[in-house]
């Protein structure tokens, strides 16, 4: 079963050095179009944080050939669906259309890696401003909790460092971008050494080649991006912050600096968390849902990316529980699997969660086309998936163990939710 | 390579795509089967679908098919809560249990290698749950904490006034989680009985959709689901909807970032012959990105993140609601703005606005069957509305057909000026400045009023 996940594909570059990538799969008469440009909201500075973020926002607006929400409009005529997305790493732009449509969207992709600049206005910039700062009201500020990852990240690393600020940005910075602030990072950012191009779906190789050739072959490669050279953080004590927010209960997080995204811990580390609170039978969940019976929610997660990676537990207590009964049964777990370690059977359990997942996020052609960049961007070889299942089959009883006392024995930050 | 960028490529090739061959028997019991078989991945999706849902709620323990649904999978089969959890888990399979106003989904994921357990499994769930007392009370509460959390929740708050203004008096009043009161009535006895009289075979259809042969797939079935027991076909008599009578509501929420804005009014239930018509008319008004509301309120003015509008069907109701959230200082002028693109889609619709919102909707047509559980969803329409099996077959044509008379008439019945309700859940210190002018007499709502039993 695991042959289907070794996927054909074909990979080669320009000569401006974009990366293109041509993954034929014809079960649907659709095709779809990924380019990530590997830049994040990690890129930026303090004071203009948020910017990578509205200028994927301003990648919509049209470019020198394509009128204002005419972007949107062709690919949505021919029954296409689009949109795009930013992360602390990187930014994508994906679309999806019957396949019939595919040079169309080859001209609207290169359009705006080439020509943004020169249909770039005051006006556009201004409007987008608005829907972006509306886009934090509603999406962060007007929901229960929805501040709380910022002010958790916020104390988790230096001011400067690159995860500090959260991908939508800081109210204040997002009033702030000029049109200086855009050109220079369209300039500093978007060419094509900085992007890895992937077309998956029903095409011809021979006509996709010679499309991405043509539209993107043009496009001048005339800049060095900055490289982000840090060092791995490191938490110089433990941390509790409180936040108050308009919610009926109080929810409890906690957060330590973990392993990056592939690194030699993150894939053991995504199973402890699934052994702590990703099933009924996990170890956190069973004692707060199930035997205690004193919360109402508990999750985590290894947030892992370029740099490094976070390592989050967030659990809401029941109604007259107090946050610290909540605070020592989780540490009690924690405890527990690093002294008695974890069963044969949580460890399988587990894995084969991550393995059929694998299979399942075959099922949609934009999603797939997405992780074979991811694969292309982080590790430079887009047919990974075999190499990624390999990475949990890999993760032994005593690994996991050996992660949950060299991350979580660390500092780490408490953050308390609580009602106003 | 000198090439021409100002012109748009035109598309090129044909483009055929045929849907998926819908197949139907029934097991020995009489359990109906509706079967697509799907090959290019080693996957299998279950989806039974139960008619019933919260319009079968008695009026006094609104919540209980939600508790219901959410009690199915906490021990069957001789399998306790964890212990079923842990073997689903070990297959690697996804087992998921909801309810809505009309009825229960149990759907389940699974790679083909565990098909057989897993089926057996989803079996045990769907026809034998303990409900468990201990279960019970633990479910219970989590539902009841829910509830609470709901009240920190704009778009709840907003979405429950809406829908308690149009469905007054109708069994697709209240919200499917219920209300702390009537939760708190509930008893693990009635939770019994509602399943014992919902699900049944006479009242589910099972869908299936996966890389397995009908003649497999029917034995296999027949084994696990066959001695489902039978028993009296569910029914309940929905009362005729009213229509609303044009309103203006307004919610306080202390501190809100945004206010949060429902515009609509009821509409004919999903088998309405306008329909096709009705969904071109969304599709411009405010059914996709490129609609003249999401441009309008987004793209010119800035004042949201997004605002979109759609048709929301039951099975005998629906209903057309514009949904967004808007900046504070902006609110009154948003409402404006919408019921002035309601005015103008009743005077007018442009020719290029039909052609593109039918080639909108008929070429994303093949995207609709891409998953499994896509097209097994897609499938579930089919009982849920009592809809034909040539419906997916007829669908392309009879967009095809709908005019511009046909879309003006939609926009003219939908949106008639005297049945509009319009809820606002913001801050109260808009109201004094931007709405001091408002033409219409605003009536304040307490969000205790609307997140308890009974009228408003």
């Amino acid at each position: 079963m695991k042959s289907i996940l070794n996927i054909q594909y074909e990979k080669f570059k320009l000569k401006n050095n974009l990366d293109v990538v041509l993954y034929q799969d014809k079960t649907l008469p659709i095709v779809a179009v990924n380019i990530w440009y590997k830049v994040g909201s990690a890129n930026e500075k303090p004071g203009k944080t948020g910017l990578a973020h509205l200028f994927e926002h301003m990648m919509f607006q049209g470019s020198q050939h394509v009128p204002k929400e005419m972007h949107f409009r062709y690919i949505q005529e021919a029954g296409g669906t689009l949109n795009g997305s930013t992360s602390i790493d990187r930014t994508n732009y994906y679309e999806s259309v019957p396949k019939t449509a595919l040079e169309m969207v080859l001209w609207l992709e290169s359009d705006r890696m080439g020509f943004l600049l020169p249909a770039l206005t005051q006006e556009k910039l201004d409007n987008q401003k608005g829907v972006v700062a509306n886009e934090r009201r509603q999406n962060y500020e007007n929901q229960p909790y929805g501040l709380a990852w910022e002010k958790l990240f916020a104390a988790l690393y230096p001011a400067d460092y690159p995860y500090h600020w959260p991908t939508i940005g800081w109210m204040e910075d997002i009033q702030s971008y000029t049109l200086d602030d855009v050109r220079n990072f369209f300039e500093t950012y978007y060419s094509p050494q900085n992007a890895s191009l992937v077309i998956g779906g029903n095409f011809e190789l021979n006509e996709a080649k010679e499309l991405v050739e043509k539209y993107f072959g043009e496009i001048p490669n005339n800049t060095v991006v900055p490289e982000l050279n840090v060092e791995f953080p490191e938490l110089d004590e433990t941390k509790k912050i409180i936040h108050k927010d308009n919610v009926q209960l109080p929810r409890i997080y906690l957060a330590w600096i973990s392993d990056k995204l592939y690194g030699p811990d993150d894939a053991a580390l995504d199973i402890l968390s699934d052994v702590l609170t990703g099933t009924k039978n996990s170890r956190i969940y069973k004692s707060l849902m199930f035997d205690k019976q004193i919360a109402q929610d508990v999750s985590s997660f290894q947030y892992s990316a370029k740099l490094n990676g976070s390592f989050i537990i967030m659990s809401t207590p029941k109604p007259g529980v107090e946050i610290h009964t909540i605070r020592e049964e989780i540490f009690t777990q924690i405890k527990s699997v690093i002294e008695d370690g974890i069963t044969d059977e949580e460890l399988q359990r587990s894995v084969n969660s991550f393995k059929s997942s694998y299979i399942y996020s075959l099922q949609n052609l934009n999603n797939l086309v997405d992780q074979i960049n991811n694969y292309n961007c982080y590790l430079n070889e887009p047919n990974s998936f075999l190499y990624d299942i390999e990475r949990y089959e890999k993760v032994t009883k005593e690994k996991v163990v050996e992660v949950a006392d060299k991350y979580l024995n660390k500092n780490f930050v408490e953050l308390n939710v609580v009602p106003k | 390579m000198i090439i021409d960028r100002t012109k748009k490529p035109a598309e090129k090739g044909e483009l055929n795509f045929s849907l998926p061959e819908i197949k139907r028997f029934s097991l020995k019991n009489g359990l109906n089967v509706i079967f697509v078989e799907k090959k290019n991945l080693p996957i299998t999706q279950l989806l039974l679908f139960v008619n019933g849902g919260s319009k079968s709620d008695p009026v006094n323990k609104k919540g209980l098919a939600f508790l219901t649904s959410m009690l199915i999978d906490e021990g069957a089969g001789g399998l306790d809560a964890l212990a079923l959890d842990n073997e689903i888990e070990l297959l690697g399979s996804i087992l998921r249990c909801s309810a809505n106003q009309d009825g229960f989904s149990v759907s389940m994921l699974t790679l083909s290698e565990n098909f057989d357990r897993s089926l057996e499994l989803f079996s045990m769930v769907v026809t034998g749950p303990h409900f468990n007392e201990g279960d019970f009370e633990r479910e219970k509460k989590k539902q009841l904490t829910k509830i609470i959390q709901l009240q920190d929740d704009p778009e709840y708050i907003a979405n429950t006034a809406f829908r308690k203004i149009l469905f007054d008096k109708t069994p697709y009043q209240p919200p499917v989680i219920g209300f702390h009161e009537t939760v708190e009535n509930i008893t693990v006895e009635d939770v019994r009985n509602f399943y014992a009289n919902t699900f049944t075979v006479q009242n589910s259809t099972l869908i299936v959709v996966g890389n397995i042969s009908q003649s497999e797939l029917h034995k296999k079935l027949d084994l696990q689901l066959g001695g489902w027991k039978t028993g009296d076909g569910y029914k309940i008599d929905l009362p005729a909807i009213k229509k609303p009578e044009r309103a203006t509501y307004f919610v306080h929420k202390e501190g809100a970032a945004q206010s949060e804005l429902r515009i609509g009014t009821i509409s004919p239930g999903r088998k309405s012959p306008d329909f096709y018509a009705r969904t071109i008319m969304n599709s411009i008004l405010g059914g996709q990105f490129s609609s003249r509301i999401n441009l309008n309120l987004r793209e010119d003015k800035g004042f949201t993140y997004g605002a979109h509008s759609s048709f929301n069907f039951n099975r005998k109701a629906g209903s057309f609601v514009v949904s967004t959230g808007v900046e504070s200082e902006h609110t009154e002028e948003s409402v404006r703005e919408i019921f002035k693109e309601f005015d103008g889609i009743k005077q007018k619709v442009l020719p290029e606005e039909l052609e593109f919102s039918k080639s909108y909707l008929i070429k994303r047509y093949p995207s609709m069957f891409e998953t499994y559980s896509q097209v097994a969803g897609n499938l579930s329409m089919l009982p849920l509305y009592d809809l034909p099996d040539n419906y997916f077959n007829t669908y392309i044509e009879k967009l095809r057909r709908v005019t511009l008379e046909n879309v003006l008439d939609a926009a003219r019945n939908t949106l008639r000026n005297e049945n509009i309700v319009t809820v606002i859940v913001g801050d109260k210190k808009i109201l004094n400045g931007q709405f001091s002018n408002y033409p219409e007499k605003i009536i304040k709502l307490d969000s205790a009023v609307i997140l308890s039993p009974g009228s408003i």
